[in-house]
């Protein structure tokens, strides 16, 4: 309780040690919420049970430049910040090791620390290079004083070939033979290489996660140049920002619209940014209305937040074992299922594009991983089913 | 004359509002059991984890305790509660019981009893004399299995009393599954342990929060090795089982480890063994 009154400072940027992580307040009742609403849409319908102030067909969505405007993409700057002086309190560590779930920016983050410190990031070994489970890879990284791994999820594949490489690397550098670095891992790869390799006493820091204020806080200074209009739920129709006249924006105190987003998104930021994104609307216009109100039509209305791509109870194991591996590995390319999933190709690519189909699964780069709108709804069901989860 | 007049006492005089009463509780104790248990095992398949066991585990108990409410409700209807009928009454059914249904009735206080200590319960991997498979239905008499080679088996409860019940899995989600392999002596089992235990580590199914063993025993013909490691769920067993071994032969076989060739007589042994 006494570091949650501490997190006074609305920055969204504090990282902190694994162990002081604490996800926001009320994260639990965000995932019976959450239970409950999937009750009461299989007893008496999505739209009864999803209830609204505004309806999703009196809204449209914002076009792209609109969104880039009001919802531009996060700038990971203070946070590399951030890890600086984190990296710092372990100067003795030969490794640092910046995990985030999916979306949390650990790989960008570290980019941008190795560009302010003029480190060189390693490159990632190609997939036949971890499928064949040769080491040459590791050879050709060297010695080097100060190197940093933007993603350390891009170094392995779960096969008994495909975690060689990754261990003989950790252990080098663990050993401190290879000088210090820094390295970006997701969450989700964290707590499977902790298990498959060993990363006992290795020092892990992250960001904290943010509560309903920061968000507030967060959200209402993204829009470029000017202030955020005001924004409306469309569950409840009351404003969760709202601006004065323009200028100055004041959050409503207490923003319970926003905590139950950030609970949803258990504090973190990339995951609120898709949500925010995602689901901000405009009101359709009408040549019938007049509407005296200037501000009224500047305003802007966000969409249930929590209303995303729902994962069924009775998912099958497939498909179950295809987003494990898919959340472990950070994404994966079609090819690279085979090797990590018990199934045929033609089993996991059925079960993959069944997922993107219902929206579950998003294309970055070639690499398909669990969609942002889906993730929360995601962890929950590997939760519930006993699968190894992050630790975030 | 006397004895008539004594079993006149024993029993309440029946009249059509008692046949009634007793055809509402009937009819209401059936539809409240089945009710109770398609719902209980509808809600408990749709579950995962300890929670699915612990709605198992009230489909024999939520049956009990209707049966017991309802034979509350209608033993009084039927006959004067007083010590003296209640003594001739049990003297009766004891004769009975004793006589002709005694086999079928001590599956029905068996069936009681595993209801209160559930030495099995629906989702559990049970092995009652030789049958293997995973508990489907607790009934009133029986248990059904349902065996890997989907053969349903009715098991009684009497075996409660005289046979050892083997539970895998005791109403949670650990269940430990054991892959084998027999290789030929001559191998560096220093490295065979490493990779066997990497094949657990990176097989799909794997619970992590369990332990993974690697057993190495020797024997005249060769190394016996076995994996011992949990699945995420109980149901999943084979198929990790089956992981474990396609890949642990695909990944032993690529370091040019060859399998022992056993004689006859000794694989009959071994498979004992491992079973």
């Amino acid at each position: 309780m006494t570091q949650r009154l501490s997190k006074s400072a609305l920055s969204p940027w504090q990282v902190v040690a694994l162990e002081s992580f604490q996800t926001p307040e009320q994260t639990q009742a965000s995932q019976w919420w959450r239970s409950w609403r999937a009750a009461t849409t299989w007893i008496i319908g999505k739209e009864a049970s999803e209830r609204q102030a505004k309806e999703e067909s009196e809204l449209r969505k914002l076009p792209e430049v609109a969104l880039s405007h009001w919802v531009p993409a996060i700038d990971w700057s203070p946070a590399a910040n951030a890890l600086s002086q984190a990296v710092d309190e372990y100067a003795d560590a030969p490794i640092v090791l910046f995990i985030s779930p999916p979306y949390g920016g650990h790989d960008a983050v570290v980019r941008r620390w190795a560009e302010q410190h003029g480190v060189n990031c390693l490159p990632t070994p190609t997939f036949t290079e971890l499928a064949e489970g040769g080491l040459e890879w590791v050879e050709r990284y060297g010695q080097q004083r100060q190197w940093a791994i933007p993603a350390l999820e891009r170094h392995f594949l779960r096969h008994t070939l495909g975690v060689q490489g990754v261990r003989e690397w950790l252990e080098r550098a663990l050993s401190g033979r290879l000088g210090q670095g820094v390295i970006g891992c997701d969450s989700w790869s964290y707590a499977y290489l902790q298990h498959a390799v060993g990363l006992e006493g290795v020092p892990v820091v992250t960001l904290q996660a943010l509560e309903g204020e920061q968000l507030a806080h967060y959200f209402a200074h993204l829009a470029q140049g000017e202030g955020c209009p005001t924004v409306y739920s469309s569950r409840t129709g009351k404003p969760i920002l709202t601006s004065d006249n323009g200028d100055n924006i004041k959050r409503e105190r207490p923003c319970k619209e926003l905590q139950r987003l950030a609970a949803h998104c258990r504090g973190h930021l990339g995951i609120a940014w898709y949500y925010w994104r995602e689901r901000l609307r405009k009101p359709v216009e009408s040549c019938d209305t007049e509407r005296s109100d200037e501000q009224d039509q500047d305003a802007l209305w966000l969409l249930d937040a929590l209303a995303e791509a729902e994962l069924p109870a009775d998912t099958g194991d497939i498909a179950t074992l295809l987003l494990h591996a898919l959340l472990i590995h950070g994404g994966l390319e079609d090819q690279a299922l085979s090797y990590v999933l018990p199934f045929s190709q033609h089993e996991a690519l059925g079960a993959r594009l069944a997922l993107a189909r219902q929206e579950i699964l998003s294309c970055h780069q070639g690499r398909w991983q669990v969609a942002p709108l889906s993730y929360a709804s995601v962890r929950q069901l590997l939760e519930s089913r006993n699968y190894l989860v992050d630790p975030l | 004359m006397d004895d008539q007049e004594q079993y006149a006492k024993l029993f309440n005089e029946f009249d059509s509002q008692m046949l009634i009463t007793l055809g509402v509780i009937l009819v209401s104790t059936v539809i409240l059991i089945i009710a109770s248990q398609r719902g209980l095992n509808w809600l408990a398949n749709r579950l995962h984890g300890q929670l699915r066991f612990r709605v198992f585990a009230l489909v024999p108990l939520t049956r009990l305790l209707i049966l017991i409410t309802a034979l509350a409700i209608a033993v009084p209807i039927v006959i004067e509660p007083s010590l003296r009928n209640m003594v001739t009454l049990l003297g009766a059914i004891g004769l009975a019981i004793g006589f002709a249904l005694k086999d079928y009735v001590s599956s029905l206080i068996a069936g009681v009893v595993s209801a209160v200590e559930l030495p099995y319960r629906p989702g559990d991997w049970v092995d009652i004399e030789g049958t293997y498979g995973e508990v489907k239905h607790v009934g009133m008499r029986t248990v059904e299995i349902l065996t890997p080679d989907d053969d349903l088996v009715a098991v009684p409860h009497l075996k409660l009393w005289d046979s050892a019940i083997y539970n895998a899995n005791n109403g949670g989600t650990s269940l430990q599954c054991v892959a084998s392999f027999y290789l030929h002596p001559e191998h560096e089992a220093g490295w065979v342990r490493e990779v066997l235990r990497d094949v657990a580590l990176t097989s799909a199914y794997l619970k992590f929060d369990k332990p993974i063993i690697v057993v190495a025993e020797e024997k005249p013909w060769g190394t016996h090795y076995r994996i011992r490691a949990y699945p995420v769920d109980p149901r999943q067993q084979f198929l990790f089982i089956t992981d474990l071994t396609v890949r642990g032969k695909q990944v032993l076989s690529g370091a040019g480890i060859t399998p022992a060739l056993l004689p006859p007589d000794t694989a009959f042994e071994t498979r004992g063994a491992a079973s």
